[in-house]
């Protein structure tokens, strides 16, 4: 029997070459992605020896991917207070429901990245909808360094 | 007022300077347009804008699998 509710898709994309997903594992933005506002549909993508690093590819066009991270990974005493209207539009009941990504630049030749601490991307992993959230408290910037070093060896620092 | 619900209110006049207040629900995100467009930047910034992209920079990188996120930032929100 073929599941047609959730099936298998292959895309050929620029940055990753062909990909499969199942339709169950895309997420919505319902309110647009700021600087994207027309793209909807992303896919989490995981590289192969970069399992730090969740790519969000668009569907909607295949030349859009951003790299997110887990913020705790690096930065571990990070403490987002997400207002009001983030937690009920995304209907975060469960703490176990959502995950958090920050968005990382990379400047050019990798010299130094940043990520996003400000305005955290939050997914609930029940409905799969996804928003970035401005924060309003904790004082985070949109462009925080990330230590060179990895999190690992700079712990207690 | 904006509509029903949002009221912008004069706070404070100092010689040049009028400081405005925006009393809206909860439910409603409200800021300043300055930092969203400062996100805008920074996420097409991170998804690396054809204009500003290294000429062939990246061959597509095989081997790219759906992100597993389950197990990522499970972090409960901040008690206020």
């Amino acid at each position: 029997m073929v599941d047609t509710t959730d099936r298998e898709i292959t895309a050929e994309l620029p940055r990753f070459g062909t990909c499969t997903y199942r339709e169950s594992e895309v997420l919505t933005f319902p309110w647009g992605l700021p600087g994207f506002a027309s793209l909807r549909r992303f896919i989490a993508l995981n590289l192969e020896g970069q399992e730090r690093f969740v790519w969000l590819q668009s569907l909607d066009d295949h030349s859009v991917a951003l790299p997110t991270a887990d913020p705790w990974q690096i930065f571990e005493d990070y403490s987002p207070h997400l207002p009001p209207y983030a937690i009920s539009s995304l209907d975060l009941g469960n703490p176990e429901d959502f995950a958090t990504l920050c968005v990382v630049v990379v400047t050019a030749g990798a010299a130094e990245m940043t990520m996003n601490l400000l305005a955290p991307i939050v997914v609930n992993l029940r409905t799969r909808q996804a928003r970035q959230i401005t924060l309003e408290t904790g004082g985070y910037s949109v462009r925080t360094p990330i230590p060179r070093k990895a999190p690992a060896a700079t712990a207690g620092a | 007022m904006i509509g029903d619900d949002v009221r912008i209110v004069v706070v404070a006049v100092d010689r040049d300077t009028v400081k405005l207040g925006i009393e809206a629900p909860r439910t409603i995100p409200v800021h300043r347009s300055e930092v969203y467009e400062e996100i805008q930047r920074t996420n097409r910034a991170a998804a690396g804008e054809p204009a500003a992209a290294p000429e062939g920079a990246k061959a597509p990188a095989e081997g790219a699998k759906i992100a597993d996120l389950g197990g990522k930032g499970r972090k409960p929100p901040a008690k206020s």
